[in-house]
């Protein structure tokens, strides 16, 4: 084996490595991408069933939807595979701790209003837009 | 998203909102200057070619109306204001350090202005 061929092997070799490594990169970021979506489909829906004007606020329920909520970010924060991500699953989640607390204070006190419930839908689909770098 | 390097900037539209119609009929003399750097950095920031301070300068003037129209109150205004100060310091940040200060400028500021001077005067006007 020449020089050449030792080179060009060791080229193909980091070649394929490289390709591998962006393969996988790909993978782990599509896969990151759906849990932001999913995240998204749950904070919009926590959003529908709780801010909704007139309807009695029931703490029992949504107690037990912020939990599910705090374990779905937690699990989201801890199992990412891009970890460049994970700030961003932090700050996604300090939204919905945000969000539930103003619900919560708004709800128990019947002011939710109809304009509330939707411009706060369009600022969880703006952070989750930009977390996704749209 | 970058709104860095020298870009043309729009021109703020002379078409009088809906917005602009209320702060018109709001406060004395005293107030005057404060309405009148609020409109003059609301309408800069809605012809810029960022479309995150465009975006923001927007959702800062639907929601002033909506707090006018008392569709929402000013607890959900405040919140609304802190949602966007939290989105747009990463923005802020992450620009050129010459353009920081105009960024700066035409997102936090406005909504300082918006919260310290312009809402009491909205809200003593309803």
């Amino acid at each position: 084996m020449n020089s050449t061929s030792v080179a060009r092997n060791v080229f193909l070799c980091v070649a394929a490595v490289f390709i591998a490594s962006c393969g996988t990169a790909t993978f782990t970021k599509s896969g990151s991408d759906a849990t932001i979506e999913s995240l998204r489909s749950f904070h919009l829906a926590f959003i529908d069933e709780f801010a909704v004007p007139g309807k009695k606020f029931n703490a029992t329920a949504f107690n037990a939807k912020v939990n599910e909520g705090n374990a779905k970010f937690q699990q989201a924060i801890a199992n990412d595979q891009f970890t460049a991500r994970r700030p961003v699953f932090v700050d996604l989640k300090a939204q919905f701790d945000a969000d539930a607390a103003h619900i919560k204070s708004k709800a128990s006190r019947g002011k939710v209003t109809p304009a509330l419930a939707s411009e706060m839908k369009k600022d969880v689909n703006k952070i989750y837009d930009h977390a996704l770098g749209r | 998203m970058p709104s860095g390097g020298k870009k043309k900037r729009k021109k703020p539209s002379r078409k009088k909102s809906e917005l602009d119609s209320a702060l018109d009929k709001v406060g004395d003399e005293s107030a005057a200057a404060a309405i009148k750097e609020f409109q003059d950095l609301l309408g800069e920031a809605k012809g810029d070619t960022s479309e995150l301070i465009r975006q923001n300068a927007e959702e800062l003037e639907r929601r002033l109306v909506l707090l006018k129209k008392r569709k929402i109150d000013k607890e959900d205004f405040d919140y609304f204001v802190e949602n966007q100060k939290r989105d747009l310091r990463v923005f802020v940040d992450s620009q050129p350090a010459q353009d920081q200060e105009r960024a700066e400028k035409l997102t936090l500021h406005v909504l300082e202005i918006a919260v310290t001077k312009v809402v009491p005067l909205l809200i003593m006007a309803i």
